[in-house]
């Protein structure tokens, strides 16, 4: 019976993994690859980790996935063209190549199974509590680290997908900036004058360099 | 006749060599990016396997640091994919052959 279910969930596991690589469409391959998820969510509640399977689907299948989902969709990619690249000469290599690592692989997957494992079987191994009390006591530094790791991602997506400002020949105040390098606000300077003004406001900048700001200072970007 | 220890690990194996495949084959950024999580998932199965025949919750800890590395890697790598889209208008690989966005 377990044997059927990995049986059906290996083969929904591949099929999908081979559509992501064969679409051309990338939301399509989006699409196949939530079935991977899906399916190995499955795999993992028959191998007793049902903390993990629901992880599996919440944060993969959920959370990373609408993001790559919503990033195709305002991208509006299409599909790519087919271009044909001269690798002849390396597929007996890649033969070859493949041949060893096959037979590698063989003789872990032979190997294995004749290793002894512990055979009580303690039913709260992947259970959420044990998890958490594992997490909080022995590998507490790791789980903090990834906090760190996830604010700095915080940050350089931020960094990386905001249009940077862009400032026409002719712009004086920028609405909303409090420090201004003195060459931004009067071009006939040096660029190694590193005079800075600092106010508060933008109408306090407009009285202090004797203009009238062209925007309205309570629109703010 | 139960699931062998074996049976997960070439099941993972075999996901990972076709994510590998992607990488390779694919021009699209997008689609490697997600190639990429497919190799993730792929080591991930192999720890959780390993976790429930060892009978180890250290190993599914492992995946849960994985995920949390996966889903930084997601915002960091679309950020980066928006930026190489607004300065080539493209997301072919071969076409930011540049390094510079």
């Amino acid at each position: 019976m377990l044997a059927l279910l990995f049986i059906l969930f290996a083969a929904l596991a591949v099929g999908c993994a081979l559509a992501v690589v064969a679409q051309r469409n990338p939301l399509y391959s989006a699409i196949s690859l939530i079935g991977v998820f899906i399916s190995l969510a499955c795999l993992y509640v028959m191998l007793a980790a049902p903390f993990i399977a629901a992880v599996q689907v919440i944060v993969y299948a959920g959370a990373i996935m609408v993001l790559v989902v919503f990033v195709i969709m305002l991208l509006n990619v299409e599909h790519e063209d087919s271009r044909r690249t001269r690798v002849g000469f390396l597929l007996p290599a890649a033969l070859v190549l493949a041949a060893v690592l096959i037979a590698e692989v063989a003789f872990i997957l032979v190997s294995v199974d004749k290793a002894s494992f512990p055979s009580s079987s303690s039913s709260d191994i992947g259970s959420t509590a044990s998890i958490g009390s594992q997490l909080f006591t022995t590998y507490l530094l790791p789980f903090e680290i990834t906090s760190i790791l996830l604010l700095m991602a915080i940050v350089g997506a931020m960094t990386l997908a905001r249009r940077a400002r862009e400032l026409s020949p002719n712009a004086r105040v920028i609405p909303g900036a409090q420090l201004l390098a003195a060459n931004i606000i009067d071009p006939s300077k040096a660029l190694d004058d590193t005079t800075a003004i600092e106010t508060d406001t933008v109408a306090e900048a407009a009285h202090l360099l004797g203009i009238t700001s062209p925007r309205d200072p309570s629109k703010r970007d | 006749m139960e699931p062998q220890l074996s049976w997960y690990l070439a099941l993972s194996a075999i996901l990972f060599t076709i994510g590998v495949a992607g990488v390779i084959i694919r021009r699209n950024v997008i689609a490697m990016f997600m190639c990429i999580e497919l190799m993730l998932n792929a080591v991930n199965l192999t720890f959780v396997s390993f976790a429930s025949f060892f009978q180890d919750v250290t190993g599914q800890l492992f995946v849960f640091i994985v995920m949390t590395v996966a889903a930084a890697e997601a915002a960091v790598g679309l950020g980066i994919i928006i930026a190489i889209f607004r300065n080539r208008e493209s997301l072919d690989v071969d076409d930011a052959n540049i390094l510079k966005l």
